[in-house]
């Protein structure tokens, strides 16, 4: 054993690309089979045409995406992207506190993120139904709202655009809040003491020191968020009383009650270059920047 | 490169090529399902009784005993998926999925299933209790002769209403124009039932595919919008109970549900007329136990079986033999309510016409 | 470090975990519910759980979502993390490309990945079932703890890698004892992220499950339209209580571990 390790080893120091190839080769392997190819098969479903009771039928054409280019999906489009947004705009301010409170926890540190994911052990429908019950008319945060005299009439905080911001932020707060205890956790007290004992306030040493620091994962959970959030549906659906159409709804109704599957796959992938092209950008901008100094 | 690079090179390459390997081993021990053509003729006899059958359904719409007393007695073992919308089941089919032996589709799903091939013919000689179905749910345009589908239960969309809010019965889909209960009232989160709704109400077909009729029927659907609280479907009967919702839109049996709960509850068939539909047992192609299945579908026609499953779920059995047994039983359309329902069949090509006015009544 | 945090501070996070909590507290309460439709309090029962026992759907279904969700956790983990590992640290041709592919995964809509998958499962006549739901999960999750453990990695400071390596540390033993600690608290957010996107999801699931092979998330959501029976309630309680437990005994073993 200890013979094969040593000829493995001189083997990757002779190739660095070896090595690279040999971390990375079978997480790339298993995205390409199982992700890549069968989105591929979606793309040619895209540019074909749609088959009479669904799925398709031979003959190319770019219909579907033709179709897509006109005020009331590009609303729908820029709507979703709007209420994303927002979404990780509030994700961030109320994850970024709970992250660092929980990388200064010390010992408390892993009971305290398992309790950030631990609700979602539980079903999502019983969790939005559970929502459902605080928010509604007639439900917990209303009466007791009206017991307590703060209230005349109750308060209609169900099927609105609040309801969705908040289940959309109750749903994704762990996505923000885990990467970016992730990256704050290496934050090291006597960085921090060293920055006070040099005189530098409370604002500064944030701002100087934890907040670079965290940069990282505060990027990371903020894609996490906001890419994922541009699909969700079911969110619009039972918080919003499906009164309006995200992005998500749209493509959920063209494989379900429309059965044009080639106008559910070209906008998908419409949203998704859109996507990839902003990932892209910010990558490139990324890495023309200096590392920080450690 | 020396021999030992090479076998290093190898080595490496097998490990990362690990999913290569296991992939065939996979492919090679899997069983590819083939379609058995004797299946598609339904005269031909079908073979001794299987010892498993896989069947895809709504949730809860058996009662508790039926599948354990069914093994039982067949020495079957029976394994049951679940899918909460017709739609996501077609998909599924036609996306190749196979290896269910019954599924359980609604009306012009059924039209679908036929068209695309994916629904095989009932071998009726098996089926020695047909005689108990009532002729009201037979030979209907979606399955003439019930060629491919058994009638399992039946239902009507109608308003549920609470009585305390609303003094008069709501007789009319006008009700969710009455701006006196804004915020009150959902209809709905189904194009086929809104839509459908909407062009009852302006005296049409609710299959209507006439550009004028449905842009009526559009415009009806956004003015009753600005009136709902919400697009719900059958989840809607937790807030009939606690009267956050005064009047949905819903299916008999699921108002029949929160009655029971909330006596107040009513429930009321609107005069302009609404859906009534039916969903069916269908082999599924690419079955793999037919025998099974023909002989559950057999085993739930019995008078007692169907009774049961009607009382447990609270719908309409089309058993008419099993009618005496349920102590308050849905009682059949009569004559007069029966031409004011209509089927929902599948609308073909324009689908896509419907689909795109959904989504303007959603955008709106 | 002694410094305790600012009080303002302390009560915002006390309030977020309130706010993530409360929906969780009112499932709980409703699992002892004396009616079926979890709308108003009707009085105390525990019919739900014994109703559990006779569900063998629910049960089945747990079972399947954990055999599911650990089997998917441990490969999406650590393809993952040797994903990030490979990019952070080498540069090589298409690094950039493959990076930006690593979001194809996150930004798909959960029906298209379905589809395409069952579809291409259909292609390579794979039979339907854990084993496809598996593989759905791991190629939905490998992204999710890329992006994470990346986070993790940058800036992270080599030095000691290094001091290792010099000091005359082997690569391997290097990446065991020192990079995998220092990464520790990546890989475990990461993995926590990936078994609850695991356990949870439905869309991808419903669509590449096979006949028997029905996961939690599956049997619940098919009851939507009739009525969430409490005993999802029940469930859902007692799987808070058992992880509340292992959590408990984990930190203590861990601590008893830290001691010796």
């Amino acid at each position: 054993m200890p013979l094969a390790r040593q000829r493995l080893l001189a083997w990757l120091r002779r190739r660095p690309e070896a090595r690279a190839w040999s971390l990375v080769g079978p997480g790339v392997l298993f995205l390409v089979v199982f992700f890549l190819l069968p989105l591929l098969i979606m793309a040619a479903y895209s540019v074909m045409s749609r088959g009479e009771y669904g799925g398709v039928e031979r003959g190319l054409t770019l219909e579907s995406y033709r179709r897509f280019f006109v005020p009331i999906y590009l609303t729908i489009l820029g709507r979703t992207f709007g209420v994303s947004l927002v979404c990780t705009a509030i994700c961030l301010v109320l994850g970024y506190p709970v992250a660092y409170a929980i990388a200064r926890s010390g010992r408390w540190k892993n009971p305290l993120l398992f309790l950030v994911v631990l609700p979602f052990w539980t079903s999502f429908l019983v969790r939005t139904f559970a929502m459902i019950f605080l928010l509604r008319d007639t439900g917990l945060v209303n009466t007791w709202l009206l017991r307590l005299g703060v209230i005349r009439e109750p308060l209609t905080m169900l099927y609105t655009p609040f309801s969705v911001m908040v289940g959309l932020v109750y749903g994704y707060l762990p996505f923000m809040i885990l990467p970016i205890y992730a990256s704050l956790e290496k934050l090291d007290g006597s960085l921090l003491e060293a920055a006070e004992v040099l005189g530098a306030r409370p604002a500064a040493r944030f701002r100087q020191v934890t907040l670079p620091l965290s940069l990282p994962g505060v990027v990371a959970g903020s894609l996490l968020v906001f890419i994922p959030a541009l699909g969700s549906f079911l969110t619009t659906d039972l918080l919003g009383g499906a009164k309006e159409m995200m992005i998500g709804n749209l493509v959920q109704n063209q494989f379900a009650a429309a059965r044009n599957w080639p106008f559910g796959s070209a906008a998908s992938f419409i949203l998704m270059v859109l996507v990839l092209a902003a990932v892209l950008v910010y990558l490139r901008i990324r890495d023309r920047r200096p590392m920080a100094a450690a | 490169m020396t021999g030992l690079d090479r076998r290093e090179f190898v080595r490496r390459a097998a490990a990362l090529g690990l999913s290569l390997p296991a992939a065939t081993a996979l492919l090679a021990a899997c069983r590819p399902v083939r379609h058995d053509p004797a299946l598609d003729d339904p005269g031909r006899a079908l073979g001794p009784l299987e010892r498993e059958l896989a069947i895809y359904i709504w949730s809860d719409y058996v009662a508790p005993d039926t599948i354990p007393d069914f093994e039982k007695e067949f020495g079957v073992a029976v394994t049951m998926d679940f899918y909460d919308s017709n739609e996501e089941m077609l998909a599924k089919l036609q996306a190749g999925a196979r290896g269910y032996d019954i599924v359980v589709p609604s009306t012009y799903i059924v039209e679908v299933l036929v068209a695309t091939g994916l629904a095989l013919p009932l071998h009726r000689q098996y089926l020695t209790n047909w005689g108990n179905l009532s002729p009201i749910f037979l030979d209907h345009a979606f399955d003439p002769g019930n060629r491919y589908t058994m009638p399992w239960m039946w239902g009507v969309t109608g308003i549920a209403y609470r009585r305390d809010r609303i003094p008069d019965p709501p007789a009319s889909w006008e009700i969710f124009l009455d701006p006196r209960y804004r915020g009150k009232m959902t209809q709905a989160d189904d194009e086929r039932d809104v839509i459908g709704a909407w062009l009852r109400y302006r005296g049409h077909s609710l299959n209507a595919t006439d550009p004028a009729q449905l842009e009526a029927a559009k415009r009806d659907a956004i003015h009753a919008k600005q009136n709902l609280k919400a697009y719900i479907s059958a989840p809607v009967k937790g807030q009939l109970i606690t009267g956050d919702v005064w009047a949905a839109q819903i299916w008999n049996g699921d108002a029949e549900q929160a009655r029971m709960e909330q006596p107040q509850v009513g429930f009321v068939l609107p005069q302009e007329g609404s859906t009534i539909w039916l969903d069916s047992l269908v082999m599924a192609r690419g079955a793999r136990h037919p025998r099974a299945a023909h002989e559950f579908m057999n085993y739930v026609l019995r008078p007692p079986v169907a009774a049961a499953v009607s009382t447990a779920t609270g719908y309409g059995t089309p058993n008419r033999e099993a009618l005496g047994l349920i102590e308050h039983p849905v009682q059949y359309p009569s004559g007069e309510e029966l031409a004011r329902l209509e089927y929902q069949r599948d609308l073909g090509r324009d689908t896509a016409t419907w689909d795109q006015l959904w989504t303007e009544i959603k955008a709106s | 470090m002694g410094r305790s945090l600012p009080r303002w501070l302390v009560a915002l996070v006390a309030a977020v975990y309130a706010f993530l909590h409360l929906p969780i507290l009112v499932l709980v309460a409703f699992s002892f519910n004396a009616s079926k439709f979890s709308v108003e309090w009707t009085g105390f029962s525990l019919e739900w759980y014994r109703r559990l026992l006779e569900r063998d759907d629910i049960l089945r279904g747990l079972r399947a979502s954990l055999v599911v969700g650990l089997l998917a956790t441990v490969i999406a983990t650590l393809l993952g993390t040797l994903l990030a590992l490979g990019l952070a640290r080498h540069r090589f041709r298409g690094r950039r490309a493959l990076e930006a592919l690593l979001y194809v995964p996150i930004v798909t809509p959960e029906i298209v990945a379905g589809i395409s998958l069952l579809i291409f499962y259909v292609l390579i006549g794979l039979p339907l079932g854990l084993a496809t739901i598996t593989i759905a999960h791991v190629a939905f999750c490998i992204s999710f703890v890329v992006v994470v453990v990346l986070a993790r990695l940058e800036g992270m400071d080599e030095s000691l890698e290094e001091a290792a390596l010099i000091l005359g540390a082997d690569e391997i033993t290097t990446f065991w004892r020192v990079t995998v600690p220092q990464l520790w608290p990546g890989i475990l957010s990461a993995a926590l992220l990936a078994f609850t996107m695991s356990f949870d999801d439905f869309v991808i699931t419903s669509l590449v499950a096979g006949p028997g092979s029905s996961t939690l998330p599956l049997v619940v959501y098919s009851m939507v339209r009739r009525n969430i029976e409490p005993s999802i309630n029940a469930i859902s309680t007692l799987i808070l209580l058992v992880t509340t437990l292992l959590i408990y005994l984990a930190d203590r073993y861990g601590r008893q571990r830290a001691r010796s």
